[in-house]
């Protein structure tokens, strides 16, 4: 249970030279919910970014056990650190289940494709009804679960979610979180990206607090919901 | 009708492959060009169909084709094969030397840099004294056109059968996911640099043998003639208005227009482009997705399809 999956130790990273990151240290555990709250502009998606090396840093990053510093963008993700990108990032003119299989794109082996994809709509029925359709079609909580079911096909070890409440009414977002639990039962981590505190707190096991690209707290999540500071700066209370 | 495509295709070959045989000398000279366009059309709908990057570079290829077998006959006295093979490692470098920072850009920036790249290897054309500066090259005289034609024949046919291949392949699937959303493909781990590159270096390929057919058969080649712009858009035109990302859109698309356009020319000469253009303007209004979109769904709406058409792009 307690075994650690993602280590990031003394992480900096940042665009064109300039560090956006400063020393970062995070871990994140096996079958934890872990939540990265903050407001805009605190550097949670280029915290993101450079977990799927798609930006460069320096430090140490260690994920299942060995050191993914110098890994690519392809590696990573076969590796099992597969994001659920901000905004949904669907293939619009594809069908769902064109989404879905997308998703298993680096996966060779068709017949356990074929279960991840059985294993989706059981988790989404949902997407199992819209299958043929075209997913740019769709309102936008279906699309953030063809999103979701879509990284959930490349067999992740950890799914870096990144801001899923976006533009979603609070009931969906309800719905996802309660998908992001039943996810955790089955063994896979997560990495909760969020804005709305509120909402990612009620899931998570622990939370990191980040302001202007340092970890300025952290703590169980029920910790940090009653810190009086937090109450008062993000939930308005 | 699905089951009857593959026979219907293969007669078409066959009638195709034996059609010197059949028809006179100046409709095979017909299609050898309409043979050649189709070949364009196609490699650019790898790149421009497929991965959904509408390049305007594809007549460089065929320039370098063309350059590449007649400074080997010219200038190197090597035969025609070897100059096809120099055409395509002149395409090759080229596509991976620039390709790797052209393809970065997106979009209109992508169309605007390819642009340029043309003029620019238009102008260092003009300026080699292997190429024959602003001159030319003369080839060798091979008067054969049932050759040239079961040539360019053979090569269309190869580039169709790498597009059939391409749209059931995992790489095709690939390259349809950068053309659909470029920043989800790579999150779902598509390497897209590299993917874009072998796209355009494909599309090179094939071009650059067309070039170098065509120089062969014209036996006269000029910078201005083998880096012709006008060439570029008349493959993009064929093959959108055959269906870009589709395997036969672009044959049957080119074989349309290049049979439109040879009407026209013969019956109205003076004003011919003049209603090709109308034709074009009245195809992308009634079919903007092309001919195999119209094939696929007018059965089922009818002539619903083209009033729905009008209607979505508020024409």
């Amino acid at each position: 249970m307690s075994q650690v999956l993602l280590q990031l130790n003394n992480w900096c990273a940042g665009y064109a030279g300039v560090d956006v990151l400063n020393s970062i240290d995070l871990s994140v555990n096996q079958c934890e919910i872990v939540a990265l709250v903050g407001s805009n502009g605190a550097g949670k998606t280029t915290l993101l970014r450079s977990l799927s090396r798609t930006i460069k840093g320096h430090g140490e990053m260690r994920f299942a056990g060995r050191s993914i510093y110098e890994d690519t963008p392809e590696k990573v993700f076969e590796n099992g650190l597969v994001q659920v990108p901000e905004g949904r990032m669907l293939f619009d003119q594809m069908s769902v289940q064109e989404n879905l299989l997308m998703g298993a794109y680096r996966r060779a082996d068709k017949a356990a494709i074929k279960h991840s994809l059985e294993h989706v709509y059981e988790l989404f029925p949902k997407m199992f009804e819209r299958r043929h359709q075209r997913s740019g079609s769709m309102s936008g909580g279906e699309q953030q679960m063809c999103a979701m079911g879509r990284a959930l096909m490349a067999n992740p070890k950890l799914l870096l979610v990144d801001e899923m409440s976006l533009g979603l009414a609070p009931v969906i977002v309800d719905q996802l979180l309660e998908i992001l639990t039943t996810i955790r039962q089955q063994g896979i981590t997560v990495l909760l990206v969020e804005q709305d505190i509120y909402a990612a707190l009620e899931i998570a096991d622990r939370g990191y607090v980040m302001v202007t690209g340092s970890i300025t707290q952290s703590g169980s999540a029920t910790e940090l919901k009653n810190d009086p500071h937090i109450r008062e700066a993000y939930l308005g209370l | 009708m699905k089951r009857l495509l593959p026979v219907l295709l293969i007669g078409v070959v066959g009638v195709l492959i034996a059609l010197p045989w059949i028809a006179g000398p100046t409709l095979i000279q017909f299609a050898i060009n309409a043979l050649m366009l189709a070949t364009l059309a196609q490699g650019w709908n790898i790149i421009g169909g497929f991965a959904g990057y509408a390049s305007f570079g594809n007549s460089i290829f065929f320039g370098l084709g063309s350059y590449g077998v007649a400074i080997a006959m010219v200038q190197w006295n090597l035969p025609f094969g070897v100059g096809l093979a120099v055409g395509v490692v002149f395409s090759v470098v080229f596509a991976l030397a620039m390709g790797v920072p052209v393809l970065r850009l997106r979009g209109h920036y992508f169309a605007i840099a390819t642009l340029a790249l043309s003029q620019v290897m238009s102008a260092i054309f003009s300026n080699l004294d292997i190429a024959g500066r602003n001159i030319g090259l003369v080839l060798p005289l091979l008067r054969s056109d049932t050759l040239f034609y079961e040539l360019s024949l053979a090569l269309l046919i190869v580039a169709t059968l790498i597009v059939f291949w391409l749209s059931r392949s995992r790489f095709g699937f690939g390259l349809i996911a950068i053309r659909e959303n470029e920043d989800a493909a790579q999150s779902m781990g598509v390497n897209t640099t590299r993917y874009k590159v072998l796209a355009f270096t494909l599309a090179g390929i094939l071009s650059s043998l067309a070039g170098g057919i065509h120089a062969y058969w014209i036996t006269f080649i000029d910078p201005n003639s083998a880096f012709d712009l006008s060439l570029n858009v008349k493959m993009i035109i064929m093959a959108v208005f055959g269906g870009p990302g589709s395997v036969l859109g672009p044959v049957i698309g080119a074989a349309l227009l290049s049979g439109v356009s040879e009407l026209l020319s013969s019956t109205l000469s003076s004003v011919a482009s003049l209603f090709f253009g109308l034709v074009i303007v009245i195809a992308v209004i009634l079919m903007p997705k092309g001919l195999t979109d119209c094939w696929l769904k007018f059965p089922v709406s009818r002539w619903h399809y083209f009033i729905h058409n009008i209607r979505q792009y508020r024409l």
